[in-house]
């Protein structure tokens, strides 16, 4: 018999992204408060934390929790590889590195797009969530080092330039920028919003997905699992109700927190520059 | 990637140990301020920032990342270069001097554009407390406290315990970072700042409309196995 949800992320998977959305919803909040500090809305994001300096307290310390989350990962993204089978560890299916196959699919997406064609039978990963995770993967290194610079400036302009710190402000303000705006448009839509994954893409939250679910989204996933016999091994209990209740209470309050912080910031842009 | 069906908790906990006892101290106090021990490092941070090694006097690294062109983007005063190395007041003791009813104003109505910088606009620090008292020298006045030479001691130390002279050549009065004058005077942060645009706009570009289509796509009726 076939079962009838299958694990798609490990608890640890799932604890890096509750990690990674909780700091990364106050260094938002902290950040745009600062940012946004000669406005009245900014001066009230950092009341929330105490003030301005207060803030940029909070906000160095989830930084550095960030950095420390961050080298974690990179440790156990290092245990996870199967070195025995290299390529096919790094390149297959179930990793997230980019390959020729997500090019293919992306070309078959486009004519699905213009209604030539069916959807493209995604693997484990489609490409765009590739894309989310590394878009996060290469954004954190420069936050990382340009907060650091910025949180000890005497100490890095021994190394580097003073003048070094402007550009490294600007990096650091352009590239959070970026982040949030990718994060609470692009990422809550395709994950939450669209039609397919609404009200909420539990995935992430409950570790599982329904295999009907699967079969409709990750065909080629589903197939190879069966190719491989893992399906049984991959089998999974549904989430129990008061944790599923729980999951939806925080994830929309963080949703709706990450859209009102972008919001705002755009209705307060006029206001300010990006010293 | 190992699909994630059995995690070991146990060769977890080696790793994550260290992580979490390091994380403890990587916040701690600035190495900036402690005692130098290689001469070296002694030499760039110190001697050579005074102005003095041993009893000689020195010229201490051109470290700008600006390049000043005098007259070039204020307008009221947008001489050509060379006019306004001969009519702007570079080299005087009072950059003031003799300007008529410069009493009577305040710093902003004449320097609009040195009023942006963030010491002023968000630390709330007024002129004066890197300017000093008058007479305010220009620039390049030898015993200007803006000298290169003495602007980490006698300016930025102030309020930044442990300034260098390498931390004072940090920019403050910045031009706006995707300006012409930026392209001019500061060019990395011109770069940089229209690289960090291009990428946003690039990445939201494709992104948005492609959610769309996703989200679009998925609410028309799906097509049969027959037709594709
Ligand atoms: C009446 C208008 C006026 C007022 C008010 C004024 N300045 Fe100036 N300032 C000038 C002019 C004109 C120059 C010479 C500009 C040049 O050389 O391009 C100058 C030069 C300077 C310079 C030297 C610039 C250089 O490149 O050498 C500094 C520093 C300066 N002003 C600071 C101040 C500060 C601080 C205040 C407020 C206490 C102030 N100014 C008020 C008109 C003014
Ligand atoms: C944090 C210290 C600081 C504050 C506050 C500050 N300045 Fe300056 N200012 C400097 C430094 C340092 C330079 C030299 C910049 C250089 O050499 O590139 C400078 C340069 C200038 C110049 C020369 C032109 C230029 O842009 O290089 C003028 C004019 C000037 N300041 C005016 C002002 C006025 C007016 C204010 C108040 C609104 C002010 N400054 C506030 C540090 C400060
Ligand atoms: C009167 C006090 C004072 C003086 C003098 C002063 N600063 Fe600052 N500086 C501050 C304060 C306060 C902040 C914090 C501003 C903030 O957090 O918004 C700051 C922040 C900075 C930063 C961090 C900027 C960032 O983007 O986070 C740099 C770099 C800096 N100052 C350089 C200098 C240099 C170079 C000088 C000397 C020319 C100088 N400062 C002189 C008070 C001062």
């Amino acid at each position: 018999m076939e079962p009838k949800r299958i694990r798609r992320f490990s608890p640890l998977d799932r604890m890096f992204h509750l990690a990674l959305m909780l700091t990364f919803i106050l260094q938002s909040a902290t950040g745009f408060g600062r940012l946004f500090i000669t406005t009245p809305w900014g001066q009230g994001l950092c009341r929330v934390f105490g003030g301005y300096d207060n803030a940029l307290v909070v906000h160095q310390w989830v930084g550095v929790v960030m950095i420390w989350g961050f080298l974690a990962h990179i440790g156990f993204l290092l245990a996870r590889i199967q070195w025995k089978r290299l390529p096919e560890s790094v390149f297959g299916g179930d990793s997230l590195v980019p390959n020729a196959q997500d090019l293919k699919r992306f070309g078959q997406q486009v004519r699905w797009f213009l209604g030539k064609g069916g959807p493209p039978r995604h693997d484990r990963w489609t490409y765009w969530e590739k894309f989310d995770y590394w878009a996060v993967f290469w954004g954190m290194p420069l936050l990382a080092v340009t907060g650091l610079m910025l949180m000890h400036p005497i100490a890095s302009s021994r190394y580097v330039e003073g003048w070094v710190l402007n550009v490294a402000a600007l990096l650091h303000r352009a590239e959070a920028i970026l982040a949030v705006t990718y994060i609470f448009v692009v990422h809550f839509f395709i994950g939450h919003l669209r039609p397919t994954s609404f009200p909420m893409n539990e995935a992430m939250f409950s570790g599982t997905v329904t295999l009907k679910h699967a079969v409709e989204e990750k065909p080629e996933w589903v197939a190879r699992l069966e190719g491989e016999g893992r399906l049984h091994d991959a089998a999974a209990a549904p989430p129990a109700s008061w944790y599923r209740t729980l999951y939806f209470i925080f994830g929309y309050l963080v949703l709706c927190t990450g859209i009102y912080l972008l919001a705002s910031a755009i209705a307060y842009s006029r206001h300010i520059q990006l010293h | 990637m190992r699909q994630g069906t059995q995690t070991k908790w146990p060769a977890v906990v080696p790793i994550a140990m260290p992580l979490l006892v390091m994380l403890l101290f990587l916040s701690g106090k600035a190495a900036g301020q402690e005692e130098v021990a290689s001469a070296a490092r002694r030499y760039k941070a110190y001697e050579e920032s005074t102005g003095y090694y041993e009893q000689f006097e020195v010229l201490p690294g051109r470290r700008q990342a600006v390049r000043r062109i005098p007259g070039v983007g204020q307008e009221p005063f947008a001489y050509s270069p060379t006019a306004a190395l001969v009519r702007s007041r570079t080299h005087l003791a009072d950059s003031h001097q003799s300007l008529k009813f410069y009493e009577n104003l305040r710093c902003e109505y004449c320097h609009p554009d040195q009023a942006r910088d963030l010491h002023t606009v968000r630390a709330n620090l007024t002129c004066r407390q890197c300017h000093g008292g008058e007479p305010i020298a220009s620039m390049d006045h030898y015993y200007s406290l803006m000298n290169p030479i003495r602007r980490h001691a006698y300016v930025c130390a102030k309020c930044h315990e442990g300034a260098s002279a390498s931390f004072a050549s940090y920019v403050i009065h910045a031009p706006a970072a995707g300006s012409r004058l930026a392209r001019q005077t500061f060019p990395v942060l011109y770069y940089a700042y229209w690289f960090m645009l291009a990428l946003l706009v690039g990445t939201l570009a494709f992104f948005i409309p492609h959610s769309f289509l996703v989200g679009l796509r998925e609410l028309l009726p799906p097509r049969t196995k027959e037709e594709t």
